[in-house]
């Protein structure tokens, strides 16, 4: 035991606290700063959630004062999480002994862990997402707006029928000629012309004639899209709208060039040996058992001014498998649980024509409740017993 | 001891309490001097509603012309006149109004944009504006296409004046603020200007009213413009839409500005604070105690000022303490000068005192600074409007910066003090460090305690416990840094001077994450933006960084060391000498 004990040592010592303490205020200074540049859900990605980083030097200085070119390889938030992890239940086991003096330092220190733990969980189990519904329309699926797909979809049929190409697989694709996207359910090959992660469209009388050209086929021919830079964490609560340039062929056969975007709406007909296919670019869609129907979107502004006060969504609730049929309003602050989801009221579409709600899915979520309140508990229990160790001295 | 220095030690403060007291509230709520006052009073007391909320007509006088004028006087041939004059006047008689010098323009470029290069001042009227307002709008309109931040002083004071202009025309045309009071079920607030359009509106008795007072000034009737407005005061008394006993309470606070007097009292009660702690050892005992009871009655007449004033903020908005930039700095200070009290009343030493007026006075300047953009007690945004979180978690919270401030604080006094003059030897030299060691326990669990209570908000509101947002990541800093210290102390790697040392550092972290993150302007939480903070930002950091290379010199080297030493030696060597 007393090995054990010695072995531990390292890993349980104080030093290693106060090291890892610091790393990890670098490591957020860092990661705060980079959100100047980059959106903010890259940067939890690059920081937070991952075993080591790469740090630009550039963040620290403005380059209007220097430019400083390279990079310093970083422990990431996961190393970190995981070290501080250790190095916590290393020293409690190795210097743990129960008193109720330390009972508070235990407690505390065990709710530390648990918070540890629940910020593991959200970063793997998490999953969140967007649902637009205008008013009087429905929807069950929710989009995540970090990540596009190109759908082609058979509405020939009983049921639509649609095969989707993900983001990954067209970033991988762009720009090479050689490189086909193909699979036996897709009625066609995808060539990526171009990919813009971040775009803008132009108009037909904003566009040159060789950005019309791009495009032989559909929507491309009477509007172009071009590349603009990435949505950083300053730029608030917009986000990246992706669009791509595409070559559909068949058995080698160019079946035309689209430009298919998330920044257009609806999808474009693509010929494929007489049969019509709806095309488009959009953001990743996740089903829902349950369906959200929009009656009525209210946006409430101070009289006099466009501070908004409230947003609020009256919606029905349809899920069959659990024999729901409600009605029920969401609003700031106040959102609707239902299936291991939660909607909270996120934004609104433009003219106040529909409501836009965040749906989260967070297995862990009530973990931090837990460890706030055992940390709260283990730092009272101490101070209380701080203070009546103190009064008897005095007492004495 | 005789009976004059026994009473002495008390008598003298508490007849410095009464007097500061008596002269402070004398000077709040003194009568106002001028013609008409009384009538002007009744005048800046009609309640009326801007940018969403309802107050007085004056406060939208003295908002208005703080963001033309950068003050809340202005000069009429040489002589001094209330805010709420110059807008009766605006809205009453606009042509008039147009020949009073009350844009403020400082930027050479500009003036010479106007041709108003060679005149020897900094407000100019709007008739003298008026002959450049093409160029203006050309200039305001090119400046407008770049990105906020790329913005050069030229553009920004182009787009300051463009937008203090529009102002100025809203006024004068009545679009803001809105004066007609709904008084009956279905109507809403409505501004005057929709009467041209609307004639009916004319007619509704509220618009009447208003009309009724402003014609009166309009010929210069203003005893029979006062009469008008009391008399419409009276009938709104029963319309619960029109708050007008809210707004007389805010024209009250509006005159008594109870946070400017706190402030001149704290820098008194610091000067007085600091000759008696520092010349505690030069002095006799007696002399420097009274000394320090004078301060710390000062500060506590300043503290009921400030008291005052938040608690009347409080009432006025109907919210907690803090909802934004400028009620979170008087609330920093507010809340740090209540530690530093703890502190003080735990180690008499008379440092508390001093502390806490260094933190009221320098958090009531940021204050003043940051309320030069309107209405400081403005709508919040619809995610931010729950009064719950913003007792608990935004309080909470803001209670960990005042510590963290206030540890900052002792250690540089510690560090400063300590090292460089022999002043501190003796008591003061332990029982600093022990005082920082327990400010950062109280900062560690309040910034804990508070930063999680943000999470849960955050959870309950867009179901993210943590998102890695600039300011939570500023908040976890706060937390990291005073655990750190915290850590390093237990584990016997840092010693009363890096204690210090590190808290100084703190002030760096604080700072950045109050102010600097909103300079960012990433996230939800940034809710203002000041050019020149961020200079300041900077300056204050480098002193801070200063402060903590004076921690370098090594302890056995201070100069209150050496000097406590030396007297040791010399008092024992004269303990030895043979009787």
């Amino acid at each position: 035991m007393e090995q054990f004990r010695h072995l531990l040592g390292p890993l349980a010592s104080l030093r290693l606290t106060v090291v890892l303490f610091a790393l990890s205020m670098f490591l957020i200074l860092a990661g705060t700063l980079a959100q100047v540049r980059d959106g903010v859900w890259t940067v939890v990605d690059q920081y937070f959630r991952s075993l080591w980083v790469m740090i630009p030097l550039q963040l620290f200085v403005p380059e209007k004062v220097l430019r400083l070119p390279g990079a310093i390889p970083f422990p990431a938030g996961t190393t970190l999480g995981i070290l501080l992890f250790v190095n916590l239940l290393a020293a409690h086991a190795a210097r743990f002994k129960w008193s109720w003096k330390r009972s508070g330092i235990i407690l505390s220190h065990a709710g530390a862990l648990l918070l540890l733990v629940g910020e593991f969980v959200t970063g793997i189990g998490a999953d969140e997402g967007h649902m637009s519904i205008f008013e009087g329309s429905s929807s069950s699926h929710v989009e995540d707006l970090r990540e596009a797909e190109l759908a082609i979809v058979d509405a020939t049929g009983e049921e639509d029928r649609v095969v989707v190409v993900s983001q990954h697989a067209l970033q991988r694709a762009a720009g090479q000629r050689d490189h086909v996207i193909t699979n036996p359910l897709l009625p066609v090959s995808v060539r990526v012309d171009q990919w813009m992660s971040n775009s803008r469209l132009l108009g037909p009388r904003q566009a040159s004639p060789q950005q019309l050209a791009r495009a032989s086929a559909g929507l491309g021919t009477e509007v172009a899209a071009e590349p603009i830079r990435n949505v950083t964490g300053v730029d608030g609560m917009s986000t990246d709208t992706p669009s791509v340039y595409v070559t559909f062929e068949r058995d080698g056969k160019e079946l035309g060039r689209y430009l298919l975007s998330t920044r257009i709406d609806t999808p474009q007909d693509l010929f494929v040996d007489g049969k019509v296919y709806q095309v488009w670019l959009r953001f990743r869609r996740t089903y829902k058992p349950y369906t959200i129907h929009l009656i009525d979107f209210r946006h409430d502004k101070f009289v006099g001014t466009q501070v908004a006060r409230n947003f609020s969504s009256r919606v029905r609730l349809v899920d069959p498998a659990r024999s729901v049929d409600r009605e029920l309003t969401i609003s700031m602050n106040k959102p609707l649980r239902h299936a291991g989801d939660t909607l909270y009221q996120a934004s609104y579409k433009e003219g106040d024509t529909g409501t836009v709600l965040q749906v989260v899915r967070n297995p862990g979520w009530l973990i931090p409740y837990i460890s706030c309140a055992v940390v709260t508990l283990g730092l009272l229990v101490h101070f209380v017993a701080k203070l009546i160790s103190s009064a008897r001295r005095v007492v004495s | 001891m005789n009976i004059h220095s026994r009473l002495g030690g008390w008598l003298l403060p508490a007849i410095v309490t009464l007097i500061t007291l008596a002269a402070t509230f004398a000077i709040m709520f003194r009568p106002s001097r001028g013609e008409h006052r009384g009538e002007w009073d009744a005048i800046g007391r009609i309640p009326v509603s801007a940018e969403g909320r309802v107050k007085p007509l004056d406060t939208v006088a003295r908002n208005s012309l703080i963001q033309i004028s950068g003050r809340q006087r202005w000069e009429r041939d040489g002589q001094r006149v209330e805010a709420i004059e110059w807008l009766c006047e605006l809205m009453a008689s606009p042509r008039t109004a147009s020949t009073r010098n009350v844009f403020r323009i400082d930027h050479p470029d500009l003036l010479a944009l106007l041709k108003l290069e060679d005149e020897k001042r900094v407000r100019f009227s709007f008739n003298e504006i008026a002959p450049s307002l093409n160029d203006i709008a050309l200039q305001s309109r090119q400046a407008a296409t770049v990105e906020p931040k790329r913005r050069d002083p030229f553009q920004k004071a182009v787009l300051q004046l463009e937008s203090r202009l529009l102002l100025f025309a809203s006024l004068a045309r009545m679009e803001t603020p809105y004066c007609v009071v709904p008084m009956r079920q279905g109507e809403e607030w409505r501004p005057l200007a929709d009467a041209v359009r609307e004639p009916e509106l004319a007619q509704h008795p509220s618009a009447q009213s208003v009309i009724g007072v402003l014609s009166a000034i309009a010929e210069g009737e203003v005893s029979k413009a006062g009469a008008n407005a009391r008399e419409y005061l009276q009938t709104l008394s029963t319309v619960p839409e029109a708050r007008t006993s809210a707004a007389a309470h805010e024209v009250l606070f509006n005159r008594a500005m109870p946070f400017i007097y706190a402030s001149a009292l704290y820098v008194l009660s610091f000067l007085l604070g600091c000759a008696a702690f520092l010349m505690r050892p030069l002095w006799n005992p007696d002399r420097s105690r009274v000394v320090a009871r004078c301060a710390l009655s000062i500060m506590l007449v300043a503290f009921l000022l400030h008291t005052f004033g938040l608690i009347t903020r409080m009432y006025l908005q109907g919210r907690p303490p803090v909802t934004n930039l400028y009620s979170s700095a008087i609330f920093i200070g507010w809340a740090a000068i209540i530690l530093a009290l703890v502190a003080e009343w735990f180690h008499r030493l008379g440092v508390g005192t001093m502390v806490a007026s260094l933190l009221g006075f320098g958090t009531l300047i940021i204050a003043h600074n940051l309320s030069s953009g309107g209405d400081t007690m403005q709508m919040m945004q619809a995610v931010l409007d729950t009064n719950f979180w913003l007792a608990t978690h935004v309080v909470v919270i803001t209670i960990g910066y005042s510590a963290t401030f206030l540890a900052g604080l002792l250690g540089a006094i510690y560090l400063i003090f300590g090292a460089l003059t022999p002043l501190l030897r003796g008591e003061p030299l332990k029982a600093i460090p022990k005082m920082i060691y327990g400010v950062i326990a109280f900062a560690t669990i309040t910034s804990f305690v508070g930063t999680v209570l943000g999470g849960i908000w955050a959870d309950q509101s867009w179901g993210r416990f943590w998102g890695w947002d600039p300011k939570e990541n500023g908040a976890a800093l706060i937390v990291l840094w005073n655990l750190l210290i915290l850590h390093a102390r237990w584990g016997g790697m840092i010693q009363p001077r890096g204690v210090a040392v590190l808290a100084v550092g703190g002030n760096i972290i604080t700072a950045w994450s109050w102010f600097g993150t909103n300079m960012l302007g990433v996230g939800l939480h940034s809710y203002g933006f000041m050019d020149s903070a961020v200079f300041w930002l900077v300056v204050f950091c480098l002193v801070q960084l200063a402060i903590m290379s004076v921690g370098a010199i090594p302890y056995r080297a201070w100069r209150s060391n050496t000097v406590a030493r030396a007297a040791k030696r010399e008092s024992a060597a004269v303990a030895n000498v043979p009787a």
